[in-house]
């Protein structure tokens, strides 16, 4: 799996890492890239946050359903309880019954009584999208449907869930359908697994961790993201150096010159990490890695995404669909 | 009231925010301040990642609190005159020692051990990790063991069920759902169940459908087990209400300076105020300094762009001079500018963040090291921002 082609061809692509890595980011900018090829792509979401629609300047609001952020591009939040809700409206079909369940008691303390409920349905509504049909004609409602999942701890449990409930269940119609999803979830022709991360101690080290995880789990895995990465044209010890030169520099200029050494040394020893922690990532995680460079800007948006997908574009041998922005790319 | 006075004072912090903000180093960072003036500290962390072990270098710690060796304080030239542990909750293992605590009889530990639900519950089943925590904190803070414990939760959204667990305990408990499960298999039997109500049965038909009949079986038989506990159950949940509510309790934030953090730390603070558990500080990690010019001059009038590279070019080479090539030269100014970028997004979505807080409570600013922060060192590194010594 090394191409971009390959990634979007499967039905299902999950986006996993540590909170905070980019996870959000990469799989927008998949689905971007995906979208421009004329695939009809859902990104989906299992927290509440607004951030990924305010991006492409939608609001979700509280209403059910996907959302169309751009041509080809539609989000959709996942919330365990409404997936369950709505998945049990599928068994029940009278609705005054189903609502009559749904609001006792009894049911609400069952769901939290067996918390893993919410996260299978969670994955289980992943499963019926990817599933759904158009209505107008014979192929899928989705060409690709790509899940940001929530940081790695929980992402885990997600995937975990469905092969654990197919074996902690009896027979019944949540087994069958827990086997389905997790059929789903370790079929590599159909279900694709990528990581993000930075390449910082901390991130890398979960990263090694997930990366073991998923495949003692045996779930097909793409590509590893590796995001932020600072660049290094002069050694931290260099820049030192010239710190220290500059005791004999004017005053009036000094705190000035002192800053802009300050700063490109921050950017070195950053680098230096990035690159130890390259390596060490190499030795582990035996997947081909996509870097992704650090973007300084006040504020991060769309554009920058956009930069990004081109990035990933042209590091998956694809032709770059491009805005052609990439001589200052990292200033914008 | 600063945080060395809010930490000098309180006997647990808890530590909440969103993924990847730095939260397990600040927590770390906390409780190692502590233990360096005296205090029996701990550091607790409940992440389903393994982060704080190697933090301080604690790797392999399960179900009770491991002493940080003092050759490792040696190493970094550090000499605390109290204690530091840290705990990394094993969700499994917690759960199996809670069980272990207040079974009563070798017997029905031994029944609930072997229970598929429980089983189920304790090691797959995402969102029973507050329940233990909780009750790990408990178990700290009665220990007498430590007078700081510091805690650093799950993120966000799962620190609501975290700080909402004991109530939802006692709520679960008290209603007496649990009767519903229990009475069917322990004395009237699955069939009687049915009749009592003829929506209860439908429901428990339907349940039956969806998950299987041997599992519901499972989960009647896991609280008829729990039962004798309940009563204890509901106690601590109690006690961890009011240790939650505590006058020794104080509540942090630690975000970022990134839009994404700080729209979730905006949710996490309203939600914790409607729960009545208040911030008491909050920590910026990570950010970009802005550099303000001390002298005239168009440089310093506004933030310097892309557009003032020449002339920056230009004064770095009359300083530094004949060592510079002419790509190092771009490169050092261009990164110059794009920091600014940085720090000047940074500070203006603080500010943001910062109108919308009550005014009193302190916030603190911690910059963007040009390292990561992982071990003892580097969390020492952090004290002079987080305590301004």
């Amino acid at each position: 799996m090394k191409t971009l082609a390959d990634l979007l061809r499967k039905r299902v692509l999950f986006v996993v890492g540590k909170g905070g890595v980019g996870k959000s980011t990469v799989a927008t900018a998949l689905g971007l890239a995906a979208a421009r090829r004329g695939r009809r792509v859902l990104l989906v979401q299992m927290e509440a946050t607004e951030r990924l629609a305010q991006l492409f300047s939608v609001r979700m609001g509280g209403e059910p359903g996907p959302r169309e952020l751009s041509s080809n591009l539609s989000l959709l939040r996942i919330d365990g309880m409404s997936a369950l809700t709505e998945y049990l409206g599928l068994v029940i079909r009278v609705r005054r019954v189903l609502r009559m369940v749904v609001e006792s008691r009894l049911y609400r303390y069952f769901v939290a009584a067996a918390p893993g409920l919410k996260e299978l349905m969670t994955v289980g509504k992943v499963w019926y999208e990817q599933e759904r049909r158009d209505p107008t004609g014979g192929g899928f409602f989705w060409d690709l449907v790509i899940v940001d999942s929530p940081a790695t701890g929980h992402s885990l449990q997600y995937l975990r869930m469905p092969r654990a409930a197919e074996e902690a269940f009896g027979p019944g119609l949540v087994r069958r359908e827990a086997k389905k999803v997790a059929d789903l979830l370790s079929d590599p022709a159909r279900t694709v697994v990528c990581l993000v991360t930075t390449a910082e101690e901390m991130p890398v080290a979960e990263t090694i961790e997930m990366y073991e995880q998923l495949c003692h789990l045996r779930l097909p895995l793409g590509i590893l993201f590796v995001n932020r990465l600072h660049e290094r044209v002069v050694a931290s010890a260099e820049v030192q150096q010239w710190l220290v030169s500059l005791e004999e520099a004017k005053p009036a200029v000094r705190s000035l010159v002192e800053e802009i050494l300050r700063c490109a040394r921050e950017e070195a020893l950053w680098a230096e990490t990035n690159e130890a922690c390259l390596e060490r990532l190499a030795a582990r995680v035996p997947l081909p890695v996509v870097k992704l460079p650090f973007l300084f800007t006040e504020e991060f948006g769309l554009e920058q995404v956009e930069v990004l997908r081109e990035l990933i574009e042209r590091q998956l041998g694809v032709r770059v669909i491009g805005t052609g922005k990439t001589a200052e790319y990292r200033w914008i | 009231m600063d945080l060395s006075a809010l930490v000098k004072r309180h006997r647990v912090i808890v530590c909440a925010g969103s993924g990847g903000v730095g939260k397990t180093t600040t927590a770390a960072s906390i409780a190692l301040w502590g233990a360096l003036r005296g205090r029996r500290a701990v550091a607790l962390t409940i992440d389903p990642a393994r982060r704080l072990a190697s933090s301080l270098g604690v790797e392999g710690s399960d179900d009770k609190p491991k002493k940080v060796p003092p050759q490792l304080f040696r190493r970094y030239h550090l000499a605390p005159q109290g204690t530091l542990a840290a705990m990394m909750l094993d969700q499994k293992a917690a759960w199996d020692a809670l069980i272990a605590r207040h079974a009563g009889s070798p017997e029905l530990h031994e029944r609930i051990l072997k229970n598929r639900f429980y089983q189920s519950l304790s090691s797959t089943f995402a969102g029973s990790h507050e329940y233990v925590a909780i009750e790990q904190l408990c178990v700290l803070y009665e220990s007498g063991e430590f007078d700081l414990i510091v805690i650093d939760t799950p993120p966000t959204r799962h620190v609501l069920d975290f700080l909402e667990a004991p109530r939802r305990i006692s709520a679960f408990l008290d209603r007496g759902v649990v009767k519903w499960f229990l009475t069917p298999y322990m004395s009237r039997g699955w069939t009687k169940l049915k009749s009592i109500n003829r929506s209860i049965g439908f429901l428990f038909r339907k349940l039956e459908d969806a998950t299987g009949i041997s599992a519901l079986a499972e989960v009647s038989d896991f609280f008829a087990a729990m039962s004798s506990m309940f009563d204890e159950f509901r106690e601590r949940a109690a006690t961890i209400e009011k240790i939650l509510r505590s006058k020794d309790t104080a509540f942090l934030l630690v975000t970022g300076p990134e839009e994404q953090v700080l729209t979730e730390a905006e949710f996490l603070s309203a939600r914790m105020a409607e729960l009545e558990m208040p911030l008491r500080a909050v920590i910026f990690n990570r950010v970009h300094p802005e550099f303000k010019a001390e002298r005239n001059g168009e440089l310093a009038s506004q933030p310097p762009g892309l557009d003032d590279c020449p002339e920056i070019e230009a004064l770095l080479r009359s300083v530094l001079g004949r060592q510079l090539k002419r790509p190092v030269l771009r490169w050092l100014c261009r990164n110059f500018v794009g920091y600014q970028l940085l720090a000047r997004g940074d500070a203006l979505r603080m500010e943001q963040f910062r109108a919308a807080l009550p005014r009193k409570i302190p916030l603190v600013s911690v910059p963007n090291f040009d390292t990561d922060l992982h071990d003892l060192g580097g969390l020492a590194r952090m004290h002079s921002y987080l305590f301004r010594e």
